[in-house]
């Protein structure tokens, strides 16, 4: 009852209170300057949801159902229908569809949405020059060009490479069924899940940012960009396959008096050794991806060349770059697909 | 009873789950060494959880389970090892290691002898090899040692298991509902390897079982469980029909397997 209560406050309040808000918006329409003032601004936003966290309330108490209500009603609540009401009828459709239409018209203000652009007739005509010399590419560059590409699926492979082994021991660590059965195994299962979901919500380009400083520009800083990255995804991975793992075996070679390092080499490795080369093959594919761009913030790879074409406008040689890139993704992509499916 | 040779105690044993379970209430019962005991009860009345409480696969709440004289209901570490090598364990799922083949899954039974690293890396002694094969021929799957163990059938499963068991050279077999996954006529196959084991290598044989014909063919003794509790202990035999529903519960019907 309690968590329902308060994740259905939570959700209300915050979509009651962003409605609020607009409606405020639209009465004092604030200039500039207003709108920059965050700590007051912070306060009014607060103030919103606190207030819808308050609607929300009221109106569930009237037996009026909101949006936050039909999604995190608990189970034996949720059967209980009486005769089918078409979804424009009810308070939540209500709320859905005005919070969705609201979001668009902002979305076409903040996105500066700009239809003319679009179809403006001198700037169809510089687009279609653009494409013109980025479809006559300069194949004098070819050769540089092939070899930052292989330079990309090294970086890629190495990261990945190294990842492995790394992930590989940390999977253990950050498995619930394996560390979840004592207080201590917990405590530390938490604090590697903890960790491995911040350095995944650093994008690699950002770790590349910091590599590009502590081991200087070049492929390295960008080795190590996706490397961090992939301990971290792999890590993940990984440690889901383990928690999916059959407990039989493990109680089958547990009861032959086996130790903690043998039932889990035993019982849990034949178990997940599939997976982990399935995972890891796409982890190298989505790493040659994001190889290709790196080199935009110092991480080598074609990226530094894309970046420096498209900085002098030479988009001869830009066609070139873009051409290899998507023959390199296109190759590894089908590559990872193709073993993936065989060891399946 | 003087002179009579037990190998297990069981005196007061009381298992309570985390999540507030009680599975077993104070259940007390002798083994004598070398007899074929079998446990019957209903599913949920604590006969798998009677079982994994003997060789420590759970950790008892509160009572003794003497092995040779020794309480070994609380040991802990290297020693709970040692008891769970002693008393081998089968399980209903065979719980065997579907991606190795037979012969490896045999060996796992050597796990406790071998060092980490050798097992790690494979390298079991030429001996404990050479034991399983003979295992395996006493079970009569000697041709299978380099079959995975996913391409056979329940049955043969079910005897690498007994193979694999062997092979930790323990004194006490226990069988956790051991037939309930196969077919009636597999049924047979697996027990009678239960009693040639029982009878030719003199093995103390506990079982989990849940048809009575089975029971009356292949038990010295039985023990009945209910609710967490001993209701029955005595000559398979004398189980007739008020006996029957008192274990498990009016209006059961008995189911001949054949």
């Amino acid at each position: 009852m309690g968590t329902h209560l308060i994740k259905r406050v939570t959700f209300d309040g915050i979509n009651f209170g962003f409605l609020f808000l607009v409606f405020l918006l639209g009465i004092f329409t604030p200039n500039e300057e207003e709108l920059l003032n965050l700590s007051k601004n912070s306060l009014v936003a607060l103030g919103c949801v606190v207030l819808g966290v308050v609607f929300s309330l009221i109106i569930n108490k009237m037996g009026i159902k909101t949006l936050g209500e039909l999604l995190f009603a608990p189970p034996h609540k949720k059967t209980v229908t009486s005769t089918p009401v078409i979804w424009y009828r009810t308070f939540w459709g209500i709320q859905t569809a005005g919070t969705v239409l609201l979001m668009s018209v902002l979305g076409y203000f903040v996105t500066e949405v700009n239809v003319r652009e679009v179809l403006d007739i001198e700037n169809i005509k510089n687009v279609l020059r653009l494409i013109e010399q980025l479809a006559t590419p300069n194949w004098e560059v070819l050769p540089d060009v092939v070899w930052k590409a292989i330079q990309s699926v090294f970086i890629a492979f190495m990261a990945t490479l190294i990842a492995v082994p790394i992930a590989f021991l940390l999977s253990f660590v950050s498995a619930k069924n394996i560390m979840g059965t004592t207080p201590v195994g917990f405590v530390i299962y938490m604090m590697a899940r903890t960790l491995f979901n911040i350095m995944r919500s650093i994008e690699p380009i950002m770790w590349a940012i910091i590599f590009a400083i502590w081991v200087r520009f070049g492929p390295f800083a960008g080795m190590l960009a996706l490397l961090v990255h992939s301990i971290a995804s792999l890590s993940k991975q990984y440690s889901e396959i383990v928690e999916c793992v059959d407990e039989g075996p493990i109680e089958g070679i547990e009861s032959t008096g086996a130790g903690f390092l043998q039932t889990i080499w035993f019982a849990v490795v034949p178990q997940i050794v599939l997976p982990y080369i399935s995972f890891t093959i796409y982890r190298w594919d989505i790493n040659v991806r994001m190889a290709t761009i790196i080199g935009f913030v110092g991480g080598g790879g074609v990226g530094e060349l894309l970046l420096l074409y498209q900085r002098q406008s030479l988009w001869n040689e830009v066609g070139v770059v873009i051409l290899v890139i998507a023959i390199i993704v296109w190759l590894m992509d089908n590559f990872s697909a193709y073993v993936r499916e065989a060891i399946k | 009873m003087a002179g009579e040779d037990y190998i297990l105690k069981v005196k007061d044993l009381e298992k309570t789950y985390p999540n507030g379970v009680k599975a077993l209430k104070g259940v007390s019962f002798d083994v004598k060494r070398g007899e074929f005991l079998v446990i019957i009860g209903l599913s949920g009345s604590g006969k798998s959880t009677l079982l994994r409480c003997l060789n420590r696969l759970h950790d008892p709440t509160a009572g003794e389970v003497l092995f040779n004289e020794k309480d070994i209901a609380h040991v802990k570490g290297q020693e709970v090892k040692e008891v769970r090598q002693r008393m081998a364990m089968i399980f209903q799922h065979f719980n065997l290691i579907e991606r190795h083949s037979v012969i490896k899954n045999v060996l796992t039974g050597a796990l406790s002898r071998t060092s980490t690293l050798k097992s790690l890396m494979g390298m079991f002694a030429k001996t404990e090899t050479k034991k399983a094969k003979e295992y395996l021929d006493l079970v009569g799957i000697g041709d299978k040692a380099y079959t995975r163990a996913d391409q056979l059938s329940g049955g043969q499963q079910q005897r690498v298991a007994i193979a694999r068991a062997l092979t930790q050279a323990p004194e006490v077999l226990l069988a956790d509902e051991p037939v309930a996954s196969l077919d009636p006529a597999t049924c047979h196959t697996v027990m009678d390897y239960l009693r040639k084991v029982n009878r030719e290598l003199g093995l103390t044989i506990i079982c989990n079982l849940h048809f009575l014909s089975l029971v009356k063919e292949y038990a010295d003794r039985v023990i009945a469980l209910k609710d967490g509790k001993l209701v029955y202990e005595g000559d398979p035999k004398e189980i007739d029909e008020a006996w029957f529903e008192r274990i498990y519960g009016e209006g059961a019907k008995e189911v001949h397997v054949n």
